[in-house]
């Protein structure tokens, strides 16, 4: 397979993955900051956060703009400078699919086509002020029929592999990232609220919302709930999301997707394959999180997920995707 | 009490019938050929049952059926970039959704004619990079091949891998108004347009099924089979598995939907140049499992930017080396470098002289007298007849550099004058046909009127010799009156049915 081509769907499933998640975070944000205890401050801020583009949206539109979530929401779903607004992302997908058109099955091409035409078309707009919750929606299942109709309609050889390592090593990473600033809060509020010894419960219920909040973004509620039998708590919902292995939004399944997708891409028994040191890492990494029993510091290893994540990816691109050659591009973050 | 006696130009009753509600007040324009129907507004007999199956429509159907049609091919990304916008905004080339039809006994006319044509080009690239026994014997003057900017000394001597120069071609025609088939120009670099014909198609017959059916036309969809056989049959090993690539300038360039389209329906990798480097004289592709062998390279990167070794230095679109590949005999570039040469408007009206020359026949398809205004005689007259002629710039395409005398203002024809005599060899002039029309759908108006159309059939080239896809780009101007249908000066396109 062509260095660049792969590139090309490697970041066709990172953008389409982060649109998504992207999609996912906001209307919990907002069903977060209706049930909850939180500020708005509280709850608003973190999205920003999460995605790296604290510093350029208070830039921008000020301190006091990160508790008003409208424009949170506005400038995380339309604003074409955000490299991570949804809007952006879906641009990206649709340019980094017609670079590889040849690659992809045609019905792989028209739905991507059809979200990014919906997206940069009056009917969005129109959704989105009608209509919060199904616009989202709206966007949440495009995406996953691009990614149902990737599975199924192509061949399951390296580019659908390529896309699909881009799509979860993603996904861990961004729901490495949410559950990070989610414990951060958590920890904050805890401290905020220790004086009042009286206000236990209250406090529980300000959690649960939270934590219930965070898996509705993962679509893991079911999921948590059939593991946990109902028993919601900050750590029963970290150590599901962080070290299950058979939900699919759960680090350790995306990171072991990952290394089982690598491991197609260069079979470790071929000698002489490029790519030896991404490998290492991504087992290294892959190996830790199923080593790990207890989640005693949380922050550090949610850091250490985001960190490596996105040194591996630097790895395949100079090892696999052809960033050292010469004129060759690379996409960024 | 009698009848009355219709008047000589109202079409019959039965006529009236066949061509149904939606063409009922359609009408020719007098003195030109309209492709479907006769003057007196009957359809051509063998297009009757066909057109009667779209015209039976209404006028708010057929508007319906047209925004379908438009709509299907936006969504299916079948778009070209428009440069200027940086937000990379796509269109859809105008389409229009009623068909031209060609009849079976038109067709063979065309497929005999345009295989002759076409074989006989090659064999002039042959002799021009050969032995030059046409110059040689005085058939066409030396100077006017020589000095083509297109003619390119240093290949000389050199065979392309697999014997082929010209794999694949797109001779455009028009029809005059006796119904005759006209070669307007040769297209033998990178003729482009053929995933139009495909999409078109498959379009039309989602949109209009029973008049398909009804009409039993060829089918275009084995173009991609039939391209991927002959590029392989012409390897330099001649493999049925030989390694192809389409090679594409990118994404930004215009015709990319075609590039990407090529190579998906080939199943062969679609690559740019960074994808490809020249080792030993030969070619390889960076895959990411370390590099690979690339024997057959469909290049659709023009020829100057191929190689900056050997074209132009400034080339950031080139493969260093890949010339030296092509000479060695190691890749074989479709086309082949050099071709235009052959498709020189200047040597245009020399054509019919290559075909008694190199295949002792008479040639088959009709041309445009052209004046050739290196020729001292020709030129006086042209600088003289300018409001008669069309002008045109031998090294230009896509509708620029042109001069359409009977349309043109006294400024620009003394501005052409100028040009003509300051550089002759520059200039053509063929006097304007009255181009063929077809109905075409006029969106505004929710009518059907007769709008000009050429044709561009394809033809592709191997070891065994030519085979014409039966079928082609139907191109329209969209204005009315207009003679210029080139998608660059706001032509749109229709699917062209051949019918068996």
């Amino acid at each position: 397979m062509i260095s660049r081509v792969a590139d090309h769907c490697f970041w066709l499933g990172r953008y389409l993955e982060r649109a998504e998640n992207t999609a996912r975070v906001l209307p919990v944000t907002l069903s977060l900051t209706l049930d909850s205890e939180l500020t708005a401050r509280q709850s608003w801020r973190p999205v920003i956060v999460v995605s790296g583009v604290e510093s350029s949206f208070v830039g921008r539109y000020g301190e006091a703009a990160t508790e008003d979530g409208e424009q949170v929401q506005r400038y995380m779903t339309w604003e074409r400078d955000n490299l991570t607004s949804i809007r952006s992302s879906i641009n990206a997908v649709r340019e980094n699919a017609r670079s590889i058109r040849e690659v992809l099955s045609l019905d792989v091409f028209q739905t991507v086509n059809e979200l990014w035409l919906w997206m940069n078309g009056d009917a969005a707009e129109e959704l989105w002020e009608a209509d919060r919750e199904g616009f989202y929606r709206h966007i949440r299942d495009a995406c996953l029929l691009v990614l149902g109709t990737v599975r199924n309609t192509m061949l399951h050889d390296l580019p659908l592999d390529f896309l699909w390592m881009g799509v979860v090593l993603e996904r861990a990473s961004q729901t490495a990232r949410i559950l990070d600033v989610q414990f951060q809060n958590e920890h904050g509020l805890r401290l905020a609220q220790l004086p009042a010894a009286d206000a236990v419960g209250a406090q529980s219920a300000v959690d649960d919302a939270v934590w219930l909040a965070l898996l509705r973004a993962c679509s893991g509620l079911e999921a948590f709930m059939q593991r946990f039998g109902g028993r919601v708590g900050g750590d029963a919902v970290a150590r599901f999301l962080v070290l299950e292995p058979k939900h699919p939004r759960a680090i350790r399944f995306c990171v072991h997707e990952g290394r089982e997708r690598f491991a197609r891409i260069r079979p470790p028994e071929v000698a002489g394959l490029p790519g030896a040191r991404s490998w290492q890492r991504l087992c290294a990494l892959d190996d830790r999180l199923a080593a790990t029993e207890s989640l005693d510091d949380v922050h550090a290893l949610l850091t250490h997920v985001v960190d490596e994540v996105a040194d591996i990816s630097n790895e395949i691109g100079g090892e696999l995707l052809g960033y050292g050659a010469p004129a060759g591009q690379s996409q960024s973050q | 009490m009698a009848e009355p006696a219709l008047p000589a130009d109202t079409p019959s009753v039965s006529g009236m019938r066949a061509r149904g509600q939606l063409f009922a007040e359609y009408q020719p324009y007098p003195g030109t050929w309209d492709e479907l129907f006769l003057g007196n507004g009957s359809p051509r007999m063998p297009f009757r049952d066909a057109i009667g199956a779209i015209g039976a429509a209404t006028a708010e159907g057929f508007a319906r059926q047209q925004a379908l049609a438009e709509r299907s091919l936006l969504a299916q990304g079948v778009t070209f970039s428009v440069y200027a916008d940086d937000r990379g905004t796509e269109k859809i080339f105008p389409f229009c959704l009623v068909p031209r039809l060609i009849s079976a006994e038109d067709w063979s006319h065309l497929d005999r004619g345009l295989s002759q044509r076409v074989r006989a080009l090659g064999m002039f690239l042959d002799d021009i990079y050969g032995e030059q026994r046409i110059l040689a014997e005085g058939i066409i003057p030396r100077e006017l091949v020589l000095a083509s900017k297109q003619y390119m000394p240093i290949l000389r001597g050199i065979r392309p891998p697999g014997g082929v120069r010209v794999h694949i071609s797109g001779i455009d025609l028009i029809r005059d108004p006796e119904g005759r088939f006209r070669v307007l120009e040769d297209n033998l670099r990178t003729p482009s347009g053929v995933s139009y014909v495909l999409e078109n198609r498959a379009v039309t017959k989602r949109v209009l099924p029973r008049a398909f059916d009804l009409a039993r036309v060829h089918r275009v969809d084995s173009y991609p089979a039939q391209l991927a056989e002959t590029l392989r049959a012409c390897a330099p090993s001649g493999q049925s598995d030989s390694s192809l690539v389409v090679l594409t300038p990118g994404p930004y360039n215009s015709a990319y939907f075609e590039h990407s389209f090529l190579a998906r329906t080939m199943g062969v990798d679609l690559v740019q140049n960074v994808d490809l480097f020249v080792e030993d004289d030969r070619v390889w592709v960076r895959t990411t499992r370390g590099p690979r062998p690339v024997e057959v390279v469909y290049r659709r990167t023009d020829e100057a930017f191929l190689d900056p070794e050997v074209f132009r230095k400034d080339s950031m679109l080139g493969v260093p080396g890949i010339m030296r590949a092509w000479a060695k005999g190691n890749v074989t570039l479709a086309n082949a470098p050099g071709n235009g040469v052959a498709d020189d408007k200047a040597i245009y009206p020399f054509v019919h002289d290559m075909i008694r020359f190199y295949l002792s026949e008479e040639p088959i398809l009709a041309q445009v007298d052209t004046y050739v205004c290196a020729r001292e005689d020709d030129k006086n007259y042209v600088v003289e007849h300018l409001e008669e002629l069309v002008v045109k710039a031998v090294d230009e395409a896509g509708g620029y550099g042109m001069l359409m005398g009977p349309q043109s203002t006294a400024k620009q024809r003394a501005e052409f004058k100028e040009r003509v005599l300051a550089e002759p060899r520059k200039y053509i002039a063929q006097r304007r046909i009255e181009l063929s029309t077809c109905p075409t759908w006029i969106e505004d108006q929710n009518v059907m009127a007769p709008r000009r159309v050429d044709l561009r059939p394809y033809v592709l080239t191997g070891p065994k010799g030519p085979w014409v896809l039966p079928g082609g780009l139907t191109r329209t101007a969209l204005v009315e009156g207009s003679y210029v249908v080139n998608s660059s000066q706001g032509g749109g396109s229709k699917d062209t049915w051949v019918l068996k």
